[in-house]
């Protein structure tokens, strides 16, 4: 096991930042059911909310599809085919291409203990990339700030929209 | 008929090995004290929410979350997959006690060394519960 897999590293701070945006003048109540609006426009299944501690939890399974990457490894294999003379002709290397994804992302909603009515989101994401073969292509925690950015932008105007009551 | 009895005996013992894993566990009392820290505090709410904030911290994604029996699981996917279940429990005395465990990948984390650093970093977080000002 990594030695710094339960330490809080030097990039923490900066990914709580990336992940973080805050809210003012609507209650937690209304965060949560923004989020879940905005989760199902994305196709998300909620698996869990406990509202209690501003918890929600949800997952989808997606297309995780490069075409660069397939059309490569078909290249490969049939570099493979024409290598061996036909002979150990497997369409291994496409196999091994990329093929859907299990999403799972975590909101969390707490008031800021900083400023009366203000709360803080927080949302993390992971993803489990599977191969065309069924085996485990990768596995990770999403550190991309234009992904958390796209998802905040449409938070805000879902929050916009939830407090507007439409 | 030999060969049978013998796969039978095969195969039975193979149940046992299955369903052994199912009560397997290291000392009890030992691995409890690794897994567990008290906090003087009556905030069972605001401990939860630093023991969630310093999991998103450390790269976890939250399972399930449950105030009432003051549960969190989460998941840590980084090449490798850890789980983690804290469970958070008012003592006598003013207390909470704050027991973590967790598994990296198959196999469960059972050095001190791992609970020390998660403890330390929910003692940050814990810091404004414990010196909250009403």
């Amino acid at each position: 096991m990594p030695d710094d897999a339960f330490r809080l590293t030097e990039s923490a701070l900066e990914m709580r930042e990336m992940q973080t945006r805050e809210y003012e003048g609507v209650t937690d109540i209304e965060i949560l059911s923004a989020s879940a609006a905005v989760l199902q426009d994305l196709g998300y299944a909620i698996d869990e909310i406990e509202k209690e501690l501003g918890v929600l939890s949800a997952s989808k399974r997606a297309d995780a599809k490069d075409s660069a990457e397939i059309a490569g490894k078909i290249a490969l294999d049939v570099a493979d085919c024409l290598l061996t003379l036909f002979i150990g002709c497997e369409n291994d290397a496409y196999q091994s291409s990329k093929d859907v994804q299990d999403i799972k992302l975590t909101l969390v909603v707490l008031p800021d203990s900083g400023r009366d009515g203000a709360h803080k989101v927080r949302l993390t994401i992971q993803r489990v990339v599977w191969a065309k073969s069924g085996d485990l292509y990768d596995q990770e925690t999403i550190n991309d700030a234009e992904v958390y950015q796209a998802f905040f932008d449409k938070l805000s105007k879902s929050v916009f929209l939830e407090k507007e009551g439409l | 008929m030999r060969i049978l009895f013998a796969m039978a005996l095969f195969m039975l013992a193979g149940c046992a090995a299955q369903t052994a894993a199912i009560t397997a566990g290291g000392s009890q009392v030992e691995l409890r004290q690794i897994q567990t820290r008290e906090y003087d505090t009556l905030d069972k709410r605001g401990t939860l929410r630093s023991v969630v904030a310093t999991l998103q911290d450390l790269g976890f994604v939250i399972d399930k979350a449950d105030y009432e029996l003051a549960t969190i699981s989460a998941t840590k996917l980084q090449n490798y997959e850890i789980r983690m279940t804290v469970i958070v429990r008012e003592r006598e005395g003013e207390r909470v006690s704050v027991r973590a465990n967790a598994r990296f990948n198959e196999k469960p984390i059972e050095d001190s060394k791992s609970y020390q650093d998660f403890f330390t970093a929910l003692d940050k977080a814990m810091f404004l519960t414990l010196h909250k000002v009403d």
